[in-house]
C-alpha cells in the first residue's frame, strides 16, 4: 500500500478522476460566463480584455454548451476510473499531515466511483434531451426557463458526482459525511428542479425536509461515536468496537443508520422516496434510485461491516436482528405498495424500496457470519458483499433504463399513469422491448443481469446459512433445514417477494403491448437521440451482464477483497 | 424521380444489426472451441444447431419484422413464416440425423445413466462454477426430437395466423428454448432455459389469445414463476451443500459446481450402500422444493388451475407447444434431478406422489367430462394424463419409468393433435362449444375424422401411441400397489366409455335437419384447409407409427430406466 500525504507528490496522479470532475466543475461554472468584457486600468484609457462578463461570445452563450461539456467531463472521469480499475490494483492511502487517513483509492472505492459516475453520465446524457434547449425565435417561457437554467442543472450533477466520489473514497466517517451532504444537497435541488410543476416543488420540499432531518440525526450519531471513541477513523472505530461497544456507541450507530437508511430508502425512512421520484424528472429519479441508493448502501457497508463487526466475538454484531426485521419489512412493504400504485414512477420507487430490502437481507447475512452460529471460513462475507456490489452496478443498467423510457414519455407530456405506457409496443416496438427487458430484469428473470445479481445475493445468503456444514456433511440424517442458520429463510422471503413483484412488472408489459394508446399519444414519440442511445446502451448492458457477467462478477469480488475483512 | 426514391435505411436498422452483431460476438466468444469434437469424437451438434440457431434466428426475425410499419408488416408475413419453417427444419434434420447415425454413430440404447455420448462443455461463468454444458441421453433425446418435430408441424398448422411476422418467430424461439431445457446439463443453464420458455409463451397468449388472454397470460407467468423460484432456492441450497471440489468446472470463488453430472455423481456416491446423501431430513426438504417447481409445471392437482385458463386463451400454436412439450418439462425435471439424487426421499414420498397422480387422473377425468368448452375439456384431459406419468414415477419400477417416459412422448404427439383439432374447429366454426359440433361429420368430414382419431388416441386405443404407455403404467402399478390397480384401470375404462358416447352424440348425431351451427349465422361450415390437413395428417401418422412400432423410442427409454435402477436404486441396498 502506497501512502501519500495530501497535496504532495502522487496526490494528483492517484486522484485523477476526481480532479477531472473538480476541474470540470470549475470549467462549467466559468465558461458560460466568458464574454467580451474589458477592464480599464484606472486613470488610463487602456482597456484590457477581462473576459468575465459582458456580452457573451456566440459559443459560450450557447445554452447547449454546459450539457455537452458536462457529458464530456463525466465521460472522461468515467473512463479514467475504468482505466484505474483495469490497471494493477494498487492501493493508495491519502493521509493528512498529521497522519490521519483521509481517502483510500482501491478497487472497492473505484468500483463504486465507476458506478456513481456511470449513472450520473447516463442521467446527464438523457437530460440533454429531457431538459431541451431552445434556439428558436419563439421565446415562450418554458424554453426560456430551460435555457437559463441549463448551467445550474449540470453543475448540480457534477457536484453530485464529486460528493459521491468522496463517499466512495472516504476513510473517515466525517469525510464520508461531507461527501454525503455534498451529494445530498445537490440532489435535493435536482429533485425540485421542475419548479413550474406542483409535484416538483412538493417533491423537493418533502425530500429536503425528510432528508435533512435524517442527516441531522446521522450527524448527531456521529458526534456520539466521536464522544465514545475519540476518533472517526474507520480503523480506530473498528478497533474500539472490537474492544467492546457500550450503549453510547450503540445509540450513535443507530442514529447514523437512520441517515443511511434514508438514502437506501429502507422502511421506515422511505416515505419521501415515492413522492420524490414522482416529482423529479425521470433521469433525476433514476439517479436517486441507482447512484444515491448505492451511496447509502456503501455507507451501510462501511459502517456495519467495516466498523461494527468485531472479530468473532459471539453476539457482538448487535445490529443483526434489527437489520433482519428491517429488511423483511422493507422488501415486503415495498412490493405490496408497488402492487397498488398506478403511477409508473411511484411503482419504480417502491420497487426500489423492495430492492433495498433484498440488499439489507444480504447485509444481515454478513452479520450472521460473525454471529457465532456459523463458523466463519474466509471468503463468506466477500461472497455476499461482492453480490451486493454486483447488484448495485447492474441496477444502474436496468433501473436507470426504465426511468429513461419514462423520461421519453414525459417529454410528450407526463408519465404519471400506467396508461401513459399504453400502446408503446405499437408506437415504438424497440423501445417497448427495451422496457420489457428492464422490467423482466428487475423481476429477476433469466438470462438478464437482474437475475444473475439476485441469484448471487441468494447464493451468498444460502452459503452463509449453510456455513461449513457441507464439509462435514452428516450421513446419519442429522442435517435438516433446521440445522441451517435462520438467515436461510430470508432467501425464501426474497424469492416469494420476487414472485409478488413479477405481478406489477408484468402489468407494465401487458399495458405496453396490449392496450391501445391513449388519445393524444398516437403520434410517434418525440425525437431524442441521446436518450435513445442511452436506453439502448442500458438494454445491451442488461443482457450482456446477464449472459456474460463473469468479468464483472470477478471485478466486484476482487473489489470487496480490498475491504480486508 | 420522386417516385423511385432510393430505399431509405433507417439508422435504427443499423443499430439493430450492430446490436445483434455485438450479442452474437459475445455469445460466440463464450464458446471458442465450438467446432472441436468432444472426447468421443463427435462434433457439437447441440449448442448451435439445436439451441442457438433457432433462438438467434427468431430474435433476428422478430427484430426486423417489428421495425416495419403495420401496413408493410403484413407483406412480411409470408417470407417470415417461410423462413421460420425452413429454420425449424434445421433442428429437426439434425436430431433425426443423430438418431439414424448419419452424423455420428451413437448407440442410443446403450448409454449408461449419467453418461452422455454426445456431450459438450464450455466455460461460462467460471467464478461460480457455471458452464455451458449440453448433452443428450435416452431421457432427453426423445423430448428433443419431439420438440424439433412439433415446431414445424405447429408452424404449418397455424400457417395463416394473423401478425404472422411475429407469431411464427415466437414459435421458433419457443422451440429453441424448450430444446435448451432438455439438453442442459448444468443447473444454472437449466434454470435459464426453464424461465426463458415462459417469455415466448407469455407473448403468444397475450397477443394472439382469446378474450380473457390478459388474465390467463399473467396467471400463467406468475404461477409457474413462483413455483420455479422456489425450485431455484432448492437448487442453490443443494449447490452449497455439495462437497467442495476442485476441478475445471468448480467455481473459483465458491468451490462448488452447477454441473448436473458432477452433482449426480456425488449424490450417487453418497447414496451407495444404504447411505443417505445429505441426510434424510435435508433430502426431504430439497426434494419437496424441487418437486414443487416440477409439479406446478406438470401440472398436478392441486396446482393445475393455471393450465385450463392458459390453454383456453392460448392460440392454437401456443396450446400445441404448451401441451405437447412444455408440460413435459415438469416430468423431465423430476426424472433428471430429484429422482436421481434423492432416492430415499422419493421412497418416503412415494405414496404421496402416487396419491397426487391418482387424484390428478380422477379429478382431471371427472372435470373433463363436465366441460362444455372443447378446449377446456382437452386441457383437463392433459391433467389426467400427467397424473398417469406421476403414477409411473411412484411405482418405482423400471417399467414404470419407461412407461412415464413413453407417456410423455405419446402425449406430446396426441395432445397437439387434439389442440390442432380445437384450433381448426375454432377457426372454421367460430365457437368452442361442444354443443355446436352437432352434425360436424356431415359438414366437415376431415375435421370429424381427425377429432375422432385424436380422442381415440387420447383414451388409449390399441395400436395408437397412448395405449402402450397406459398399459405399461398399469403393468408397473401392479407389483407396487397390488389391487389398488383397479382404481386407475376403472377410471380409464369409464372415461373411455364416456368419451365414446359423447363423441357419438356430438359429432355424428344431429345435423340431419340441415341446420348449420348457430355460431356460423347460417353459413355453410367449411372443412379444414389444406395446411391444417397436412399438419394433422403428419401428427396422426406419427401417432400410428409409435403405436405400431413403439420400440423405436421405447428401447432407449427402457435402457435409460434400467440404468437408473441399477445405478440409483439397486445399489441402495434397501430398494
Amino acid at each position: 500500500m502506497e501512502i501519500v500525504t495530501a497535496f504532495s507528490d502522487g496526490f494528483i496522479s492517484s486522484l485523477t478522476p476526481e480532479l477531472v470532475l473538480f476541474a470540470g466543475l470549475l470549467l462549467v461554472i466559468l465558461i458560460p460566463n466568458l464574454g467580451n468584457s474589458t477592464f480599464r486600468i484606472p486613470s488610463t484609457g487602456i482597456r484590457v480584455p477581462w473576459l468575465l462578463g459582458g456580452k457573451r461570445f456566440a459559443l459560450t452563450s450557447d445554452p447547449r454548451l454546459p450539457g455537452y461539456l458536462t457529458c464530456l467531463i463525466l465521460a472522461a472521469s468515467f473512463i479514467l476510473t475504468i482505466l484505474s480499475q483495469a490497471s494493477e490494483a494498487s492501493v493508495t492511502l491519502i493521509q493528512s499531515d498529521s497522519g490521519m487517513d483521509l481517502l483510500k483509492v482501491d478497487g472497492f472505492s473505484r468500483l463504486f466511483e465507476m458506478l456513481f459516475i456511470g449513472a450520473i453520465l447516463a442521467a446527464a446524457l438523457a437530460s440533454l434531451d429531457r431538459l431541451p434547449t431552445n434556439k428558436s425565435e419563439e421565446n415562450d417561457l418554458d424554453s426560456l426557463y430551460n435555457n437559463r437554467r441549463q448551467v445550474d442543472f449540470y453543475i448540480l450533477l457534477l457536484t453530485t458526482a464529486l460528493g459521491m466520489s468522496i463517499v466512495a473514497l472516504a476513510q473517515d466517517l466525517f469525510i464520508l459525511f461531507i461527501g454525503l451532504e455534498l451529494a445530498s444537497l445537490s440532489t435535493y435541488v435536482l429533485v425540485a428542479f421542475q419548479k413550474e410543476s406542483k409535484a416538483g416543488s412538493e417533491a423537493g420540499v418533502k425530500y429536503f425536509i425528510v432528508g435533512s432531518v435524517a442527516s441531522a440525526v446521522g450527524l448527531y450519531g456521529l458526534s456520539l461515536l466521536y464522544l465514545w471513541a475519540g476518533s472517526l477513523q474507520f480503523d480506530e472505530l473498528s478497533a474500539a468496537w472490537n474492544a467492546g461497544a457500550p450503549a453510547l456507541a450503540l445509540v450513535g450507530l443507530g442514529m447514523v443508520l437512520v441517515g443511511f437508511g434514508f438514502k437506501v430508502s429502507a422502511v421506515p425512512f422511505h416515505f419521501a422516496a415515492p413522492d420524490a421520484y414522482a416529482g423529479a424528472s425521470s433521469p433525476v429519479a433514476g439517479l436517486l434510485a441507482t447512484a444515491s441508493k448505492a451511496m447509502g448502501m456503501l455507507g451501510l457497508i462501511r459502517l456495519l461491516v467495516v466498523i461494527a463487526i468485531p472479530d468473532g466475538a459471539e453476539g457482538s454484531a448487535v445490529w443483526l436482528v434489527t437489520l433482519a426485521v428491517l429488511s423483511a419489512i422493507t422488501m415486503t412493504w415495498g412490493n405490496i405498495a408497488a402492487l397498488g400504485s398506478d403511477n409508473p414512477k411511484r411503482m419504480l420507487a417502491y420497487s426500489s424500496v423492495a430492492h433495498a430490502g433484498y440488499m439489507l437481507a444480504a447485509l444481515t447475512a454478513v452479520g450472521a457470519w460473525r454471529w457465532g452460529h456459523v463458523a466463519a471460513p474466509v471468503g463468506f462475507a466477500e461472497a455476499i458483499l461482492g453480490a451486493i456490489a454486483f447488484h448495485l452496478v447492474v441496477l444502474v443498467a436496468f433501473k436507470m433504463g426504465a426511468f429513461l423510457v419514462l423520461a421519453l414519455l414525459e417529454m410528450e407530456g407526463g408519465a404519471s399513469r400506467l396508461s401513459s405506457l399504453a400502446g408503446l409496443g405499437r408506437r415504438e416496438p424497440l423501445l417497448a422491448v427495451c422496457m420489457f427487458i428492464f422490467m423482466l430484469s428487475l423481476a429477476g428473470v433469466p438470462p438478464l443481469a437482474g437475475f444473475l445479481s439476485k441469484f448471487l445475493l441468494i447464493a451468498g445468503i444460502v452459503k452463509m446459512s449453510i456455513g461449513d456444514l457441507s464439509t462435514t456433511v452428516a450421513q446419519d440424517g442429522a442435517l435438516s433445514l433446521g440445522s441451517l442458520h435462520w438467515i436461510w429463510w430470508f432467501a425464501l422471503l426474497i424469492f416469494i417477494n420476487s414472485a409478488i413483484s413479477l405481478f406489477y412488472y408484468l402489468r407494465v408489459v401487458v399495458v405496453m403491448f396490449f392496450d391501445e394508446a391513449e388519445d393524444g399519444r398516437k403520434q410517434p414519440l418525440p425525437k431524442g437521440f441521446f436518450i435513445r442511445v442511452t436506453i439502448w446502451g442500458c438494454a445491451i448492458a442488461t443482457i450482456l451482464f446477464g449472459i456474460g457477467g463473469d468479468a464483472l462478477v470477478r471485478l466486484c469480488f476482487a473489489a470487496v477483497e480490498n475491504l480486508q475483512l | 424521380m420522386g417516385q423511385n426514391a432510393p430505399l431509405k435505411i433507417k439508422e435504427r436498422e443499423f443499430i439493430l444489426v450492430g446490436l445483434f452483431l455485438i450479442l452474437t460476438a459475445a455469445i460466440a466468444s463464450l464458446f471458442p472451441n465450438i467446432a472441436s469434437p468432444n472426447p468421443n469424437g463427435i462434433i457439437d451438434w447441440i449448442s448451435i444447431p439445436l439451441v442457438g440457431f433457432p433462438i438467434l434466428s427468431s430474435i433476428v426475425l422478430l427484430a426486423f419484422a417489428s421495425q416495419e410499419k403495420a401496413s408493410r408488416r403484413t407483406k412480411l408475413d409470408s417470407p417470415v413464416r417461410l423462413a421460420c419453417l425452413a429454420f425449424s427444419l434445421v433442428p429437426l434434420g439434425i436430431s433425426t440425423a443423430l438418431f439414424f447415425d448419419w452424423l455420428a454413430v451413437i448407440d442410443w440404447t446403450n448409454i449408461g445413466y449419467n453418461s452422455y455420448v454426445i456431450k459438450h462443455q464450455y466455460v461460462w461463468i467460471e467464478s461460480i462454477g457455471v458452464s455451458w454444458h449440453v448433452g443428450m441421453d435416452g431421457l432427453s433425446f426423445p423430448m428433443v426430437w419431439l420438440t424439433s418435430i412439433l415446431v414445424p408441424i405447429t408452424i404449418v398448422m397455424t400457417w395463416d395466423e394473423k401478425n404472422g411476422s411475429a407469431y411464427h418467430p415466437l414459435l421458433l424461439l419457443m422451440g429453441g428454448s424448450l430444446i435448451g431445457v432438455f439438453v442442459a446439463l448444468d443447473l444454472f443453464m437449466f434454470y435459464v432455459f426453464w424461465e426463458l420458455t415462459l417469455i415466448p409463451m407469455f407473448f403468444l397468449i397475450l397477443k394472439w389469445g382469446g378474450d380473457e388472454r390478459r388474465y390467463a397470460a399473467q396467471k400463467f407467468f406468475i404461477y409457474t414463476f413462483t413455483a420455479s423460484v422456489i425450485m431455484l432456492l432448492g437448487l442453490v441450497t443443494l449447490y452449497f451443500l455439495q462437497p467442495i471440489g476442485t476441478g475445471a468446472h468448480y467455481g473459483e470463488l465458491t468451490g462448488r459446481t452447477f454441473d448436473m453430472t458432477l452433482l449426480i455423481d456425488s449424490a450417487r456416491s453418497g447414496n451407495l450402500d444404504g447411505g443417505t446423501w445429505l441426510g434424510i431430513d435435508m433430502q426431504k426438504a430439497i426434494f419437496l422444493m424441487l418437486m414443487l417447481g416440477f409439479l406446478v409445471k406438470l401440472p398436478a392437482v392441486p396446482f393445475h388451475t393455471w393450465l385450463p385458463d392458459a390453454h383456453v386463451q392460448a392460440p392454437t400454436g401456443g396450446s400445441m407447444l404448451l401441451a405437447g412439450v412444455m408440460l413435459k418439462m415438469g416430468a423431465y425435471g423430476m426424472m433428471r434431478l430429484p429422482v436421481a439424487m434423492f432416492p430415499d426421499a422419493l421412497m418416503y414420498y412415494q405414496d404421496l406422489i402416487m396419491i397426487i397422480g391418482l387424484v390428478s387422473l380422477v379429478w382431471g377425468s371427472i372435470v373433463c367430462l363436465g366441460q362444455t368448452n372443447l378446449k377446456r375439456m382437452v386441457a383437463y384431459s392433459s391433467v389426467s394424463h400427467m397424473g398417469i406419468i406421476l403414477l409411473g414415477i411412484a411405482s418405482m419400477q423400471p417399467i414404470g419409468y419407461a412407461a412415464a417416459l413413453f407417456m410423455m412422448f405419446a402425449h406430446g404427439l396426441i395432445s397437439p393433435m387434439l389442440f390442432a383439432v380445437c384450433g381448426a374447429f375454432k377457426h372454421h366454426y367460430h365457437s368452442m362449444e361442444i354443443g355446436s359440433m352437432r352434425g360436424m361429420a356431415k359438414w366437415s368430414p376431415f375435421l370429424a375424422v381427425y377429432m375422432m382419431f385424436g380422442w381415440m388416441a387420447s383414451l388409449g386405443l390399441p395400436l395408437l401411441a397412448g395405449f402402450v404407455a397406459e398399459l405399461m403404467v398399469l403393468l408397473a402399478y401392479w407389483p407396487t400397489y397390488g389391487w389398488w390397480i383397479l382404481l386407475p384401470a376403472f377410471v380409464l375404462v369409464i372415461t373411455a366409455a364416456f368419451y365414446l358416447w359423447s363423441i357419438q352424440r356430438t359429432i355424428f348425431e344431429g345435423g340431419d335437419e340441415g341446420q348449420p351451427p348457430e355460431s356460423l349465422h347460417g353459413e355453410t361450415p367449411p372443412d379444414i384447409s389444406g395446411h391444417e390437413n397436412v399438419a394433422m395428417f403428419l401428427l396422426a401418422l406419427l401417432i400410428v407409427l409409435f403405436g405400431v412400432m413403439p420400440f423405436i423410442a421405447l428401447d432407449m427409454m427402457n435402457s435409460w430406466s434400467n440404468n437408473l435402477f441399477e445405478m440409483v436404486f439397486a445399489q441402495q441396498g434397501g430398494a
